[in-house]
């Protein structure tokens, strides 16, 4: 463990920060780029959120088709509850890449999240995230508040993890006194250290640990020039086999929390807003038909919500495959026409301001992968 | 003597408990047989709890997904009803609560260290709800059962579990040439084997990347293993007794690591028992687990001679575990005092609360649970502590379980969470004199500790609340973390 590095105040139980201190030129005379990955847990459902305006949608959906849904363009709805989304649609830092996945194409939650993070190809094979290679190859380093640290960030040298705790410290006499029993200079001796110049607020939390209340934490500490610069929030409940619901089932439920988060995030950037990139992560998509429980089964091609200040401009990016049974992937899914690696390959890039293809070769092995970061991105 | 010892190999010596004569005899007498689990109440079987789950999953998927499928309010709510009902948030408390309480006051603590060492190398990670209903019961009856035979039969008896098989996907390999594989391809359906289990078996149960495997082994261990399964049915799910169901095996020979496994007429299922004895007859996997054996217990600073009476001990018995234990009890007792192991933090929990005399575990009458609301307070909180420490046993992120170095154990984070967990126990100790006597027998520089926490007092030494707080200085000072 190295002391030598800043230390970040951060936040909560599903949001993890990551601060990197001001560390060259370029960094202390432009404003800092922000990355933020919301990470969808049990699989968004990309034709629920970005609605194809499709006839066909009502014959394989007619219980849970989304009603309310607002224009986005021609071919696409959103859905209603992504109000904020909405909004910053209207205000062109909104866009959509619809039919795209990573390349996982099983329909195992925990493989498919395992790669969400790994960026692999083999569930398990790889120990490291996707994040944390691209902030190792774009040498950033910082604080992850996590506990524990996510897949996502691991494979950053430079990371260090932390998470607030519900539970009382002992007083900073009492650390004070622990640390004499400490070999001086040791690991354990520096990390104390660091324990003990961090204000009790950064150590615990009192109430809610509710992604949308910790989100203004996040933004708090992301909006400092000398902040983090990279935060994960994991939402959950995605799954939605049963009740899945049109505009107020439980999938629309999820995608409004998401929504919450972007709202408190955008709210409190401020300024900073403008230099920030906020994309979601999922494992896969739904199945194109509803099933017996009014919800959907597990799929693969979905859409990625990107909103920012740094989003190029409000547009939906789709090779679109189409929904007929032909178009479907094995006959039922969406198909992904895109792998997402490309786009968060690219926002690496746009935000740690490294070449995509150096950014493609440390963070994904130099696969065959496509530079979107002009296309997507204010570079 | 080395007091150390008994917190390098155990987890301390309590107060009532006395200074052992021989060290290396007292933790040698503890390894030759299974003891038996400390609990004043019942104790679900894997079988009952197969059941629970069972009901979960039928019910959920099967019946209320229907029924509430217009409303995802009463949805939700009848589905908390069917979480109580089986213990879905209930027996995961119960369940460390057993291991806490039979770690804590078990006639043989070195056994319990080394039950706790085999269920993180053969790891079941955070997935499938297994922490919920399985993986509990998996290390009481699968692992703990085989701690004192053959290495081999405790292998054997982890990849044929129920957990393990569900934890790693072999259900769902399909051999591409097995009859059931033949029709699923008439049919224009996938059959393919799932390589996960294969390649854990190889990579982390037994011989390691080190033995130099090849994605072809593991292609050929995975049809091997096709056929392994959790039986499925209508009402009960994935929920059924594993069963070997040759209709998906792989037909014809395979070769793993060089040698050919032959299709045995009508007994395909014996060709997995084959391998697993050539795995863990391979020279890597005694050297591999012999090393992560030493690792844990002695430093994270492994080198050759440290292992090489572990390795053979292994050899010369086949690994027979009590021969290799007891060399292994030699190997820590020689280094105790020159080199240290930070420990992770539930080993290290589990000293502090038993040097503090903390009421920990929650006890049997505490944690009877009535299945018909959300579980609170004390049966809540084995799993939630657990969790705010960054050590919950049975929920690692993946297959390789969790850490074992310093490296990955030290970060402010979780420091601050044990220096908070230090102060509640300490808050929760029992009164300074049998901590005195807890110090005397199990640090070999008891005068430095002493002076350390008076110190730590200053003019307070004398007060008798303050020294109720010794805790919170002894469990997170250096001597506590690196033993």
């Amino acid at each position: 463990m190295r002391v030598n590095r800043r230390e970040f105040i951060a936040a909560c139980g599903s949001l993890t920060l990551v601060g990197s201190p001001l560390f060259n030129a370029r960094a202390a005379t432009l404003a800092k780029r922000n990355l933020v990955i919301i990470m969808l847990r049990g699989g968004m459902d990309g034709l629920t959120a970005v609605q194809p305006r499709d006839n066909q949608m009502k014959k394989v959906r007619p219980d849970i088709l989304v009603e309310g849904t607002k224009k986005l363009t021609s071919d696409f709805n959103l859905h209603p509850r992504l109000e904020t989304f909405h909004q910053c649609w209207q205000e062109g830092s909104a866009a959509v890449y619809h039919a795209t996945s990573i390349p996982y194409t099983g329909r195992s939650h925990f493989d498919g999240q395992n790669l969400m993070e790994t960026g692999a190809h083999v569930a398990y094979s790889e120990k490291t995230g996707w994040l944390g290679r691209g902030m190792d190859a774009a040498e950033l380093d910082g604080l992850a508040v996590s506990l524990p640290m996510p897949l996502l960030l691991r494979g950053s040298s430079g990371l260090d993890n932390y998470f607030p705790t519900y539970m009382r410290m002992p007083s900073q006499t009492a650390l004070q006194n622990i640390q004499t029993s400490y070999t001086p200079g040791s690991d354990l001796a520096q990390t104390l250290d660091r324990v003990r110049h961090r204000p009790a607020s950064m150590m615990m939390i009192h109430g809610d640990n509710e992604a949308h209340e910790l989100a203004k934490v996040a933004a708090d500490e992301l909006a400092r020039q000398d902040g983090p610069r990279i935060a994960v929030f994991d939402l959950d409940g995605f799954d939605t086999h049963a009740a899945q619901g049109g505009r107020d089932g439980e999938h629309g439920e999820q995608l409004n929390n998401y929504d919450r988060v972007l709202s408190v995030l955008k709210d409190n950037l401020g300024d900073a807003y403008d230099n920030t990139l906020i994309l979601t992560l999922t494992e896969f998509g739904r199945k194109v038909e509803q099933n017996g429980g009014y919800g959907t089964e597990h799929g693969y091609g979905t859409a990625i919500l990107m909103a920012g200040g740094l989003v190029r401009k409000a547009e939906i990016h789709a090779d679109w495959p189409g929904l007929r049974s032909k178009d479907l992937f094995e006959g039922q899914d969406l198909d992904a026409t895109v792998d997402a690696r490309s786009i968060y390959c690219a926002a690496m890039s746009a935000c740690f301001d490294v070449d995509f293809n150096y950014m493609k070769k440390h963070a994904f092995w130099d696969e065959d992968l496509t530079d979107v970061t002009e296309r997507l991105f204010r570079v | 003597m080395k007091k150390d010892f008994f917190r390098k190999m155990g987890f301390g010596l309590g107060p009532d408990e006395t200074l052992p004569e021989d060290p290396v005899a007292w933790a040698e007498a503890q390894v030759e047989t299974v003891p038996p689990l400390v609990w004043d109440g019942d104790i679900p079987t894997a079988a009952h709890l197969l059941d629970e789950r069972a009901k979960f999953v039928y019910t959920d998927r099967r019946v209320i997904r229907k029924k509430f499928r217009d409303d995802r309010r009463a949805y939700r709510e009848a589905k908390d009803q069917l979480r109580w009902e089986t213990g879905e948030k209930y027996y995961e408390s119960l369940d460390i609560a057993i291991r806490h309480n039979t770690a804590l006051k078990s006639q043989a603590p070195v056994f319990e260290r080394l039950w706790l060492f085999w269920h993180n190398h053969f790891a079941v990670a955070e997935k499938a709800m297994l922490a919920c209903w399985n993986t509990g019961a998996y290390t009481r009856e699968t692992i703990r059962p085989n701690m004192c035979g053959s290495f081999t039969d405790l292998v054997k008896a982890v990849t044929t579990s129920w957990t393990m098989i569900h934890h790693l996907d072999n259900s769902e390999s399909v051999g591409p040439n097995s009859e059931r594989g033949r029709w699923r391809r008439r049919n224009g359906k996938p059959a393919t084997v799932n390589e996960n289990h294969a390649r854990e078996l190889l990579e982390l149960h037994t011989v390691s990347p080190a033995a130099g495997y090849t994605q072809k082994d593991v292609v050929s261990l995975s049809y091997i293993m096709a056929g392994w399964e959790n039986r499925w049915s209508e009402k009960r799910e994935e929920c059924n007794p594993v069963r070997f169901d040759a209709k998906s095996h792989e037909p014809g020979n395979h070769v793993v690591l060089g040698k050919r496994y032959k299709q045995r007429g009508l007994s395909p299922k014996s060709k997995l028992n084959d391998v697993i004895e050539d795995l863990c007859a391979h020279p890597m996997c005694a050297e591999f687990v012999s090393t992560k054996l030493v690792r844990h217990f002695v430093s994270d600073d492994v080198t050759p001679e440290m292992v090489a009476p572990v390795i053979k001990a292994w050899q010369e018995t086949d690994g027979h575990l009590p021969a290799v234990y007891k060399a292994l009890i030699r190997v820590v007792y020689d280094h105790t005092g020159t080199h240290r192991k930070f420990l992770n933090p539930e080993v290290w929990m589990l000293q502090s609360v038993k040097l503090g005399q903390a009421p920990w575990p929650p006890q049997a009458d505490e944690m009877k649970y009535d299945f018909k609301s959300k579980p609170k307070g004390k049966l809540n909180r084995p799993r939630s502590v657990m969790w705010e420490i960054g050590h919950h046993p049975h929920r690692p992120a993946q297959p390789n379980g969790w850490p074992d170095t310093e490296a990955e154990w030290l970060s402010p984070e979780l420091l601050i969470r044990r220096l908070a967990l230090a102060k509640r126990i300490a808050d929760n100790t029992r009164i300074r004199p049998a901590f005195d006597s807890s110090i005397a027998k199990n640090f070999d520089n008891a005068t430095d500790v002493i002076d350390y926490l008076n110190a730590c007092k200053g003019n307070r030494a004398g007060d008798y609340v303050a020294a109720r707080t010794d805790g919170i200085y002894l469990f997170p000072s250096e001597w506590m973390l690196k033993v």
